[in-house]
């Protein structure tokens, strides 16, 4: 190294290449450059697609209850028993569709976690399900999610329920959210809980939420870009929560083209799990830690989203519970009931209409919080009998 | 953080905003040097302590060399401090395992224990790019960076930290010496590179990425099909990945107004293996001409020392890659290709005769076979793959049809760009349903998830 012959080839050879003392160094290896005016067309398009695809879709792909199916009694039965597919609960796409599509047709929304969805029993047999049947027309609609948690149901209704305005309200509060400080997100280990893309992503911070930063930014602008929202659509729809690349490993020779069918199935009328009490389920009473309501994530998320519901015009009616009481040892009992009471004076002083069902008799129940068919009988009648109630 | 990550967007619009504020200051470069101590810093804070070991001792050496005295001295001790911090962090693991396994075949007991250590992101990068600073001063071809900030940001800037290119510092030192306002063309290229890149690795690198993985994970389960398949698959993944990388790379400092060189240049359509080595990772194969092989004597002595020239210079370079035989294996085999094809290519038969489809095919199955051994997990794994698909059955490959058409689609553009067919690709609609075409296809197609860079692993 050093001497003049090795500097003189190593000059030599990078002006070789270039064919000038002073290299241009090429764009590219390909012909993709745009313009800064070319680039303010192409930004203008891509801002219209975003948008214009997600709205277009809507036109083509069918979903929804079919209207023409047949009438039992004066109801539409399948309208009426109506609830988003179980499969597809962390299709916000489509939890945002059909909002918009209820509120064109003047519903009351019955907003909830698994206990408004219903978890134990058949979609004619949900507490909407009821409601409606006691109405006499398909008057209100089954938002519920399973699983939605209050954390992530403010998520869903900021972000994915804009339509929900102006209208009458029934909220479910179910108080299992708040039974420990895991179901409250409280604990700091990391853990797997229900819809993390619906939970505020940088705050409040949720301790046991450890997505990285860049999923996080990720999700944050999904909530707010149509076209992404939409693809997840596509992803949970047509393609069994996958990417379609990975889908297509898994799936080597398929078109997956044929995948996309346009057509959201309707939710079959199949029990997840067998109709039985809790007890019969092998259920025992248990001691629960009930978080403190101050400090609570859960019941703070709560809160925020009866403040985003009210700010939007909307009128109020919450249900707390129905809770089953008898799966509780005295004391934690005792801490439950006190909950309720500070809950109930909350809601008071906000002046929002609300109802604690009595508990039903113990068989009623299929497990810590969700009732069976005739618990949600039994509910839905006790409603429809408080002036209060929206109708 | 890497660059098709959403965290690298709010990084760089925070550090473009005040980038566009100082640019015409004498805070320029003192803010490039913040911003990708932070970029780097991300991924570990410690490996800060290292990048800016290295640029304290090389500023410092390269002003002792000014002084006139003892210069090849100061030259020797940087280049022994530098490649002495590659080989400790990156081949320390490697050497050990290598005098155990000597130990053992010659009887002994003892053995070295494995040391655990953390290799940092890039280090072969700026490194190479420090060693080649010091040798460009040494010979006077660069004249000695006396701004300790500039030539820190030098050493670290971002948008080539972590996998390059190898930018020299004639080029890049002497676009931070300069101050330039960035033009708005500027950033009008840097957006253009950027989305051509991130389309490039996330969109077919990561996609080919799954199949590959699957079939070189478990080699034996597999037939001659399946690790054809792969191996083809693979050659375009590495493509895509780093390529995509470079592009990227290049359009962030295109973007700040930089001119970065470029690194990829339609390597597979080469018709020689010199050919493809001065279309792939130009600014290392570049590297190691200038620094490795001419200093040996290149082509200056003879026929016989050109070709032991070349091919210790592929296998340092093989070597370069990772630190496993695997990679040396591979560097060998372009060094005993370059000196077995170095006549041929040179005849006129190669040259008039040969159809140029032909010759394509040839360099790019001889680039294929050798990627074999880059990619396979290990030596054993490597000579599987290699037996299997010579001597095993066709069983069905499962390669997903989904990943034809974008493969295909891709090759076919980049022939048409080098062939009469290129007008048409500059037509502005083409361009801009393009780019569009390519923003929708990773909005809609493309998982969130963020994988690596291949080349980050060297």
């Amino acid at each position: 190294m050093g001497d003049a012959a090795t500097q003189q080839e190593v000059i030599k050879s990078r002006t070789a290449s270039s064919g000038k003392d002073k290299q241009e160094i090429p764009f590219s290896s390909n012909a993709i450059r745009l313009s800064l005016r070319e680039w303010a067309v192409t930004a203008v398009i891509v801002a219209v697609l975003f948008v214009w695809i997600p709205r277009g879709w809507q036109r083509i792909e069918s979903f929804g209850p079919d209207p023409k199916s047949p009438r039992t009694t004066n109801v539409n039965h399948e309208e009426s028993s109506y609830r988003i597919p179980y499969e597809l609960g962390y299709d916000y796409w489509l939890y945002e569709r059909y909002c918009n599509d209820e509120a064109a047709k003047d519903k009351i929304y019955v907003i909830g976690d698994s206990v408004i969805w219903g978890q134990y029993v058949r979609k004619g047999q949900t507490l909407p399900a009821f409601l409606n049947q006691l109405s006499g027309k398909a008057r209100y609609a089954n938002m519920g999610v399973d699983g939605s948690h209050p954390v992530a149901l403010e998520g869903m209704i900021r972000y994915y329920s804009t339509a929900i305005k102006n209208k009458d309200v029934v909220l479910l509060l179910n108080p299992l959210w708040m039974s420990s400080l895991k179901a409250d997100l409280q604990t700091t280990k990391e853990y797997r809980f229900n819809h993390p893309r619906l939970v505020p992503q940088f705050y409040p911070i949720i301790p046991c939420y450890a997505e990285t930063p860049s999923k996080k930014i990720s999700i944050a602008l999904e909530h707010r870009i149509p076209l992404f929202n939409w693809s997840n659509h596509i992803q949970v729809a047509y393609f069994e929560n996958s990417d379609i690349p990975t889908w297509s490993i898994e799936h080597p020779y398929a078109n997956f083209l044929k995948n996309i069918t346009l057509q959201i199935p309707d939710p079959d009328n199949k029990l997840l799990h067998e109709p039985m009490s809790w007890i019969e389920r092998g259920l025992t009473a248990q001691n629960m830690e009930w978080v403190d309501l101050a400090t609570s994530l859960q019941w703070n998320a709560f809160q925020r989203l009866v403040k985003v519901l009210r700010q939007r015009g909307n009128r109020l009616f919450v249900i707390v519970g129905p809770f089953n009481e008898y799966m509780l040892l005295e004391n934690s009992r005792e801490l439950y009931r006190q909950m309720k009471d500070d809950i109930a004076k909350w809601l008071r002083q906000q002046n929002i209409t609300s109802y604690i069902p009595e508990p039903l008799p113990s068989e009623l129940y299929a497990d810590a919080s969700h009732p069976g068919v005739e618990g949600y009988q039994r509910i839905a009648e006790d409603l429809f009998r408080q002036e209060a109630f929206p109708k | 953080m890497m660059f098709q990550s959403w965290l690298f967007l709010p990084f760089f619009l925070i550090f473009f905003l005040v980038y566009l504020l100082v640019q015409k200051t004498s805070a320029r470069n003192l803010w490039l040097l913040i911003s990708s101590y932070i970029f780097y810093g991300w991924w570990n804070p410690l490996f800060l302590i290292l990048i800016g070991y290295a640029t304290v001792v090389d500023y410092f050496l390269a002003w002792l060399m000014e002084k006139g005295e003892k210069r090849k001295l100061w030259l020797s001790l940087s280049i022994i401090n530098d490649l002495g911090l590659l080989a400790f962090f990156k081949y320390a693991g490697f050497m050990t395992e290598n005098i155990n396994a000597l130990l053992d075949r010659l009887g002994s007991s003892f053995s070295l224990d494995m040391p655990s250590i953390l290799l940092p992101v890039g280090i072969s990068f700026y490194i190479f790019k420090s060693v080649a600073y010091m040798i460009d001063c040494y010979r006077g071809t660069v004249t000695r960076e006396k701004n300790f900030i500039n030539y820190a940001a030098f050493v670290s800037f971002f948008p080539l930290l972590v996998a390059g290119p190898i930018e020299r510092a004639a080029n890049l030192l002497g676009q931070l010496r300069q101050r330039r306002t960035v033009a708005g063309q500027d950033v009008a290229d840097g957006l253009s590179l950027f989305v051509v890149g991130l389309f490039k690795k996330v969109a077919i690198a990561d996609l080919l990425s799954v199949y590959v993985d699957k079939v070189y994970g478990v080699p034996s389960e597999y037939e001659a099909p399946a690790l054809m398949l792969a191996t083809f698959a693979f050659a375009w993944q590495i493509y895509f990945d780093f390529s995509g990388y470079s592009d990227m790379a290049r359009g962030i400092a295109r973007m700040c107004g930089f001119k970065i060189m470029l690194n990829f240049n339609h390597p597979y359509l080469a018709t020689g293996l010199r050919d493809f080595w001065a279309r792939w990772h130009i600014s290392l194969s570049t590297w190691f001409r200038d620094y490795l092989y001419i200093p040996l004597g290149g082509n200056r002595k003879g026929r016989f020392n050109t070709y032991i020239n070349m091919f210790i210079t592929m296998v340092v370079s093989g070597f370069w890659h990772g630190a496993a035989w695997t990679f040396v294996i591979w560097g060998a085999l372009h060094g005993l290709g370059m000196g077995l094809t170095r006549e041929m290519e040179r005849s006129k038969f190669y040259q008039q005769k040969i159809p140029k489809f032909a010759k394509q095919m040839f360099i790019f199955v001889f680039v294929c076979f050798a990627w074999i051994f880059f990619r396979a997990s290990t030596w054993d794994d490597a000579r599987l793959i290699v037996g299997r698909i010579f001597t095993s059955g066709l069983a069905d490959p499962k390669f997903p049809l989904y990943f034809l058409p974008l493969i295909l689609s891709v090759w076919l553009y980049q022939f048409m760009y080098e062939s009469r067919l290129q007008a048409i690709l500059k037509v502005s609609a083409v361009r801009v349903g393009l780019v569009i075409l390519m923003i929708l296809y990773l909005s809609i197609f493309v998982s969130s998830g963020v994988q690596a860079f291949i080349y980050n692993q060297f």
